[in-house]
């Protein structure tokens, strides 16, 4: 479509009537929007146009206005009732729904986190209740034995025997509780040298020249109890291989005391 | 009458001020050609409220680079009014899309109403019918030529000419209220 058809076939004007079907007007808008000559001419028909309409003007009754204006205030009341009331109320129920659930969310985790927490320092609890429990039955056997140590070397009828060091462990000095009513003995080894792993001190009874077994020294007590033999006439200490031995070995005898 | 891109862009925003302001400048003359056209003041009021209501409702659809908001109004009242004469008259219907055969029957308006004024009552005998017929009428080129009893190609011409005669008129014109307000 060339400039002089459509000038001259009036399309310009029967655009601007609405005559032209969608597929023409397209081509028309298209045309004028290239070509500013043609524009020119088309603004031109419209201004004319539009002073045609001016010039024929006719006053409409004022109830069209009022009338428009109000189908216009009702259609947005409508939709304004359909769209936002249910909306917002749900929406606002919905985000009231929303906050409880997390409250609940957050409470449940804070619990379960606590409870947790709880759990652990029950369990601590117990184990710190076994151990002083455990502490303290070793305290009351050590007690004990402590007092029925005491209550021996205490007892009025209790001897006291001294047993010094020979040439082979000069700086030994062991004392000895005796008692020959409750037939008990107790022995003090503060000053008894320390010995190797591979040895022990052993302690015998002579009864009648024979050596009887008193019990292996204790590497770990200062104070303990030894083993009374009857008709014991004298206490000997001898190093011994750890554990004790059967018979005692005269020649490593470091001290001996003869009982009264 | 342009100059009213701000008030445009507030009835696109919804601003029924806006509409209420643009309703008070162009109905009028909306009104004018859809009375031309429907010939009865009862259907040419709820035409024109109908129209204003398009204009609130598809505002969006206004695209000022295509053309001014007058013709843009234009075109939806006589695409209205054009529906209703068609809907109302069946018969005619059926014959050549022309809905004014015997419409002369039909008058119930007070004949005022039809009558043109301005710069076009200046033009000779025919060329003011062709533009009655195609502008304040709603008949196409095709259906206004036999109306008029000539070819198209001579209707066009006419249109054509008056266009040109009125042209001349209305620059006349604003040399006038030029020299006036330099006058003044």
């Amino acid at each position: 479509m060339d400039k002089k058809t459509i000038l001259e076939n009036g399309l310009l004007e029967q655009y601007l009537l609405g005559e032209l079907d969608v597929k023409e007007s397209e081509q028309i808008e298209r045309i004028l929007s290239s070509d500013t000559e043609l524009k020119a001419y088309f603004d031109q028909l419209e201004e004319d146009f539009e002073t045609l309409g001016f010039e024929n003007t006719i006053t409409p009754p004022a109830l069209v206005k009022s009338n428009l204006l109000n189908a216009i205030n009702s259609a947005s009341n409508d939709t304004k009732i359909v769209e936002l009331k249910p909306n917002s109320n749900s929406k606002f129920y919905l985000g009231i729904a929303a906050s409880i659930a997390a409250l609940f969310m957050i409470g449940s985790f804070w619990m379960y986190n606590q409870l947790n927490a709880v759990k652990q320092q029950l369990q601590t609890v117990e184990n710190e209740k076994t151990e002083l429990n455990t502490t303290i039955e070793s305290l009351n056997k050590e007690l004990k034995n402590k007092n029925s140590l005491y209550a021996a070397i205490a007892h009025p009828e209790t001897e006291k025997y001294v047993l010094t060091g020979n040439d082979i462990s000069p700086e030994t000095k062991v004392i000895s509780y005796v008692n020959h009513s409750t037939k008990s003995v107790v022995i003090n080894t503060e000053r008894l040298p320390d010995l190797d792993a591979d040895h022990d001190y052993q302690m015998w009874a002579d009864v009648e020249g024979e050596m009887i077994n008193m019990g292996v020294i204790s590497k770990d007590k200062k104070l303990m109890a030894m083993n009374y033999i009857d008709h014991s006439e004298s206490l000997n200490i001898t190093i011994e291989p750890a554990g004790g031995n059967d018979h005692p070995t005269v020649e490593r005898l470091v001290t001996n005391v003869y009982l009264r | 009458m342009q100059n009213d891109t701000r008030l445009i862009q507030q009835l696109k925003n919804k601003d029924e001020s806006a509409l209420s302001l643009l309703y008070d400048k162009y109905s009028g003359a909306i009104y004018s050609i859809i009375l031309k056209m429907i010939r009865d003041e009862g259907k040419a009021q709820n035409l024109l409220q109908d129209t204003f209501m398009t204009v609130w409702d598809k505002a969006e659809n206004y695209d000022a680079t295509k053309g001014r908001f007058y013709t843009w109004v234009y075109r939806i009242a006589k695409n209205k009014t054009l529906n209703v004469l068609r809907k109302n008259d069946p018969l005619i219907q059926t014959d050549d899309f022309s809905v004014y055969k015997n419409k002369e029957e039909a008058i119930s308006i007070d004949s005022e109403y039809l009558e043109l004024k301005g710069a076009i009552t200046s033009l000779e005998a025919h060329h003011k019918e062709a533009i009655e017929l195609v502008y304040f009428k709603g008949l196409t080129h095709r259906e206004a030529h036999k109306e008029m009893n000539v070819p198209l190609g001579t209707f066009k011409s006419y249109v054509r000419q008056a266009l040109k005669e009125l042209r001349i008129t209305y620059s006349k014109a604003i040399i006038v209220l030029l020299l006036i307000l330099n006058v003044l």
